[in-house]
């Protein structure tokens, strides 16, 4: 069953830096679960800026994940 | 009829041309109650680096989210100002220096509307849309860059 993952895209510098733009895990309930989990696998992410989008809203502070979500690291915006 | 608007593509593959530019100005010329346009123009800078000079930004975006972001801002900014027309263009991958990645057109009645509108458009853009732009360096090497 596939139905408890959740979704992690990445851009910029944050694909960079954990080498893929795409991570399926497994399900968590927020945002400070999920930064948790991503600060220890990928240390260099304690160094960087980068703000979260959840179903492409931005998430501000501890925010839950609903199941199936599709949850985005953001590193600042630098377009124009 | 009531017609809902949703978002459109603001995103062009490669630099934004001076032709199309043009052509968006011609298209104009049958709106009649337009009395001022507004234009902005983001041109990619060739900046010294450490280790060499930008020849080159690859934009990158998280396009579903930008174009939904893009269309919340041109909502507001269309209650916000009594603004005709309005258009947003910005470049995906890659645009050399010298070459345009913005284009940013608003066109009212009155020229004060089409201004403010521009200039308040431009900030957001740049400030709420996710896109990236890592800055090519000529000894090959590459820096994210960050607005300021």
């Amino acid at each position: 069953m596939t139905i408890t993952k959740i979704r992690v895209v990445a851009f910029g510098m944050i694909a960079e830096k954990i080498k893929t733009n795409l991570l399926e895990l497994e399900y968590m309930q927020d945002t400070e679960v999920l930064l948790g989990y991503l600060y220890q696998q990928y240390p260099d992410l304690q160094h960087t800026k980068f703000s979260i989008a959840i179903n492409k809203k931005m998430a501000v502070g501890k925010t839950a994940i609903p199941v199936g979500a599709e949850v985005a690291l953001l590193p600042p915006f630098s377009g124009g | 009829m009531e017609t809902k608007r949703s978002p459109k593509n603001i995103f062009v593959q490669g630099p934004i041309s001076p032709e199309s530019i043009a052509k968006s100005i011609a298209n104009h010329s049958s709106k009649t109650d337009i009395g001022g346009h507004s234009i902005f123009l983001g041109q990619v800078r060739a900046d010294e680096k450490e280790g060499g000079k930008v020849t080159a930004i690859e934009y990158t975006a998280y396009e579903e989210m930008a174009l939904e972001k893009a269309f919340e801002i041109r909502e507001a900014i269309f209650a916000k100002y009594p603004l005709s027309c309005m258009h947003i263009y910005h470049s995906l991958g890659e645009v050399k220096a010298g070459e345009i990645c913005l284009f940013v057109f608003t066109s009212s009645k009155h020229r004060k509307a089409a201004i403010d509108a521009c200039e308040e458009l431009v900030e957001r853009i740049k400030k709420e849309v996710p896109v990236w732009g890592k800055e090519l360096i000529d000894n090959d090497g590459s820096v994210w860059k960050e607005n300021v």
